[in-house]
């Protein structure tokens, strides 16, 4: 059987940047890896100049590595057509002022070729999907931060793409609005669409992904599947419903009786990604 | 994708983003401020100003003063215009990080460039469209009203029917005519040439300012690049000063656009007729200009990273 | 391809799109002077040249409005009657806008016709100092138009503009030689009528100066009778011509038969003979003419006392007497 093309799959991407003080180029991305398939909620998490972005941009083409690959669905990022496929939602999304939120789906939906009857049918469907159906006629300059979140989905979608990347699509959103694009997510996710996010809000990101990747300095930390991470792995959990004190006793002293298991803590049990996330980022400290 | 539809899909992409440029230079005040002062210009025509002529010439001066004040605030305009609109668009663009959306959709760098300068240019040319009528009509008026007083005073001195004749074709030769057109058109020539230099200025300079400095620099000195080009051509080679003459010379000659070209507009306002022949040698060169400048900022434009 | 490789490559591609063009802008210049629909070089200094074509580009490139400007400068200046800078502001107008027959009509009208008013009614120089201004400014006037047709070699009525000025009876004492400056106003307006596109007028004009030219009776006869015939004017100069001409061809003949010949009525003829009698400021020939008005004087029973013949005469203008330093 063959393998699936990936969605994404970046290979050994390297970014330097010159500044003109130093003769020293910055190494922005530090042999980066990536792979994503169809499918999967992907987040890419990293504190701000980690090279989150920069190695969006390079998967989009609006960065040039200076070695290493970028594809998308097979198609190399450097040409046009990799981006039949693709919606993007950038940082703090701006667009024209001076268009009404009908106007520039339209728009952007002219660009990608679709025209027309069907052009409005989508336009319309975004619209109801983004919830902003209401607001259509009005003009950007007078949309809501969150707002201008929704309208910059239904813009990433217009074109029906396979693959969505999000760059902090829930950063200075209200935690209402934060929730509905949460909403938004999973069901894109519900569609088969494959999802690439960045963020630095942890907690958003833990509920909405299945895979996730740690990226900091530029290199990429630690990366898989979210369950496999956040498990602690020389640890087992065992969360009982309704256990009473005495089985709560009883397991103990069998711990306590076995050789090599010994017990660490039983009350309510608990970890987070922030944990976790700050003991990588701390290991990798001591290592520079 | 066959060629055909591959071309027809480039050209509604470029389309789109044309008519979205137009839209958004349109909607902003400058535009217009420099429009209403335009018209102001081009309508004061109306009015008389101190003439001094004998009787023989009574009212033919206010005609080529109309057409020069016309032209003049027509080619101010234009060049104003298509300097600071097209050294915005991508700074804007930019900017306000609308430019990240814009590529991250299947449009080529090169559609995106061509769009940007055809909407500049499409405004240019709908601008200059609406003075010319204005012009026009003023002209018509003005002309038809000098003509009944001229045609007036020959025949009361008994002018012969064939001087009266020549009298009235002099007179409407300064009015409107087919020239008068051409002239408009090389106007907006002279607009498309700088404006498509002062894209490619842009592509590398990230600050309007000074692709708008850099690009009135280059409207001034092109209209001494027909001097430079001579003394290239006419100066000896051989002395060691006159090295660095020619080199300069040439450099100014090789770089610059000749300006001084579009002074025939300058004739037809004296009452010169512009062979057609004329109006599509400019028409060759403006075109020229538009192609080449266009691809050279696709070249810049195609590496930069954003 | 590095940066520093791209910008080198533009940098070439620029030079060579440059070299490409060069021949076509250069033979396409050549063509324009060549039609005369690019202004000649500026003549002025550098300097100021650069100075106009600052101007000439901060106005929009156009020349054309450079002089408009300065054109209501030097209509500012003639209001206060400053001759010197109406002269020097035509000079760079005509530089800047050289095809524009306006500014050379109306440069030379400035001086020749203005300026040489003033020094004769107005100005409170001493006699000398007046009659020297307006010499100078009628001769300014003239070689001003002068220029303007070598520019405008096509333009008929810059001519016709000379030949005027060179016939004008106020004027032509300026001229030293009367009956030179009559026959340069003759070649001037034989000069509008060769351009082809001259009023039928402009011969007309041409045959009056010629006219006045002592020695060329029998052409000026030939080409009297042929506009005669062509345009059939029947203007009292015209009348005048035939009969005075004719006359001087033949003394011998009929002086009655000759008025008939010429002149549609009697009545018509005396008023023509005596107008051309007392007009002695247009040195227009008389021959004849005293023995005309004689027999019509008869012929009309004009009683003695109102004959014309006995009237003083005013003399041709003389810039002796005009200049005298009592006025």
């Amino acid at each position: 059987m063959t393998q699936p093309t990936p969605a994404v799959e970046i290979r050994h991407l390297v970014k330097d940047f010159k500044t003109s003080f130093k003769r020293q180029p910055l190494r922005a991305v530090d042999d980066v890896s990536i792979r994503i398939m169809p499918g999967e909620v992907y987040g890419l998490i990293g504190p701000n100049g980690s090279g989150k972005s920069t190695t969006m941009k390079a998967l989009l083409g609006l960065v040039a590595p200076t070695s290493g690959e970028c594809s998308i669905f097979g198609k190399d990022s450097l040409k046009v057509d990799s981006r039949n496929e693709v919606g993007f939602l950038p940082e703090n999304p701006y667009f024209y002022k001076h268009l009404s939120g009908e106007e520039t789906l339209e728009f952007y939906g002219k660009l990608c070729g679709i025209k027309g009857v069907k052009l409005r049918g989508r336009v319309k469907e975004l619209l109801e999907l983004v919830d902003l159906s209401g607001a259509s006629h009005r003009r950007i300059g007078g949309y809501s931060k969150g707002m201008l979140q929704r309208i910059g989905l239904a813009q990433a979608l217009i074109q029906e793409p396979r693959l969505v990347i999000l760059d902090e699509p829930t950063a200075g959103v209200d935690p209402v609005g934060s929730r509905e694009i949460r909403d938004l997510i999973f069901k894109l996710k519900g569609q088969g669409i494959t999802v690439f996010l960045c963020s630095h809000l942890l907690e958003q990101v833990q509920e909405v992904c299945d895979h996730v990747g740690i990226i900091f300095q530029g290199k990429m930390v630690k990366e898989g599947r979210l369950e496999d991470l956040i498990a602690i792995e020389d640890q087992t959990e065992l969360v009982m419903k309704d256990a009473s004190p005495e089985l709560v006793a009883r397991i103990e002293e069998m711990i306590a009786k076995d050789g090599s298991a010994s017990l660490v803590r039983s009350g309510k049990p608990r970890t987070t990604l922030e944990r976790l996330f700050l003991r990588e980022t701390r290991k990798q400290e001591g290592k520079n | 994708m066959n060629p055909l539809s591959q071309t027809l899909s480039h050209a509604s992409r470029i389309g789109v983003i044309a008519r979205h440029a137009f839209t958004q230079l349109v909607r902003m005040k400058v535009f217009y401020f420099l429009a209403f002062f335009a018209v102001i210009l081009i309508a004061s025509n109306f009015f008389n100003l101190p003439q001094h002529e004998g009787p023989e010439s009574a009212g033919i001066n206010i005609l080529r003063s109309i057409k020069s004040w016309s032209l003049g605030a027509m080619t101010l305009f234009s060049v104003v215009l298509s300097i600071v609109a097209t050294a915005l668009l991508l700074p804007k663009d930019v900017e306000d990080r609308t430019l990240y959306t814009i590529l991250a959709k299947p449009v080529p760098r090169l559609d995106y460039l061509a769009g940007k300068l055809l909407g500049v240019l499409l405004l240019v040319f709908v601008s200059l469209a609406m003075m010319d009528v204005l012009m026009t009509g003023i002209l018509h008026l003005r002309t038809n009203m000098v003509l009944a007083d001229q045609m007036a005073m020959a025949e009361a001195r008994s002018w012969p029917a064939a001087d009266i004749a020549l009298l009235k074709s002099d007179i409407l030769a300064q009015g409107p005519t087919a020239s008068l057109q051409g002239a408009v058109f090389s106007v907006f020539l002279r607009a498309t040439i700088i404006a498509s230099m002062a894209m490619l200025i842009s592509t590398f300079s990230s600050s309007t300012l000074f692709t708008t400095i850099i690009s009135f620099l280059i409207y001034f000195i092109g209209h001494f690049q027909a001097d430079a080009r001579a003394a290239y051509l006419t100066q000896e080679a051989g002395t060691s000063d006159s090295f660095w003459m020619r080199g300069i010379s040439l450099l100014i000659s090789l770089v610059l656009p000749d300006f001084q070209l579009f002074n025939v507009i300058d004739a037809v306002i004296e009452g010169q007729v512009m062979p057609l022949m004329i109006l599509g040698k400019l028409t060759l060169i403006g075109l020229f200009y538009f192609v080449f400048y266009v691809i050279a900022s696709w070249f810049v434009f195609a590496r930069k990273e954003f | 391809m590095t940066q520093g490789k791209r910008y080198a490559a533009l940098a070439l591609a620029i030079l060579g799109m440059g070299a490409v063009r060069m021949p076509f802008e250069q033979a396409l210049s050549k063509e324009l002077f060549a039609a005369g629909l690019l202004p000649p070089k500026l003549e002025v200094k550098t300097s100021e040249r650069i100075g106009q074509t600052f101007s000439a580009v901060s106005l929009g490139g156009l020349r054309t409005l450079v002089a408009t400007f300065l054109n209501l400068r030097a209509f500012s200046y003639f209001t206060e009657q400053r001759w010197a800078e109406v002269g020097d502001t035509f000079d760079t107008i005509v530089d800047l806008s050289p095809r524009t027959r306006y500014y050379w009509d109306t440069g030379s009208w400035h001086q020749a016709y203005n300026a040489a008013s003033h020094y004769l009614y107005e100005s409170k120089l001493p006699a000398l100092r007046r009659k020297l201004g307006w010499r100078e400014s009628i001769l300014k006037g003239r070689s001003f138009l002068e220029r303007g047709i070598r520019n405008n070699p096509g333009d008929p009525v810059l001519r016709e503009r000379l030949g005027f000025l060179l016939a004008d009876p106020n004027k032509i004492a300026a001229f030293g030689d009367v009956g030179k400056a009559y026959g340069d106003s003759y070649d001037a307006y034989m000069s509008a009528v060769e351009t082809g596109s001259g009023r039928g007028m402009a011969e007309r004009f041409a045959l009056y100066s010629l006219a006045r030219i002592p020695g060329r009776e029998k052409e000026t006869l030939a080409m009297a009778q042929r506009l005669h015939k062509e345009q059939g004017a029947n203007t009292t100069t015209m009348l005048s011509l035939l009969y005075t001409l004719g006359y001087h061809q033949d003394p011998t003949q009929s002086v009655a038969a000759l008025i008939d010949s010429v002149f549609p009525s009697h009545e018509v003829a005396y008023d023509v003979l005596t107008g051309l009698w007392l007009r002695t400021r247009d040195r227009f020939p008389v021959h004849g003419v005293a023995q005309g008005i004689a027999l019509l004087e008869v012929e009309l029973k004009v009683p003695a006392e109102k004959s014309i013949l006995k009237k003083d005469l005013p003399s041709p203008m003389n810039p002796d007497d005009y200049f005298q330093p009592n006025r």
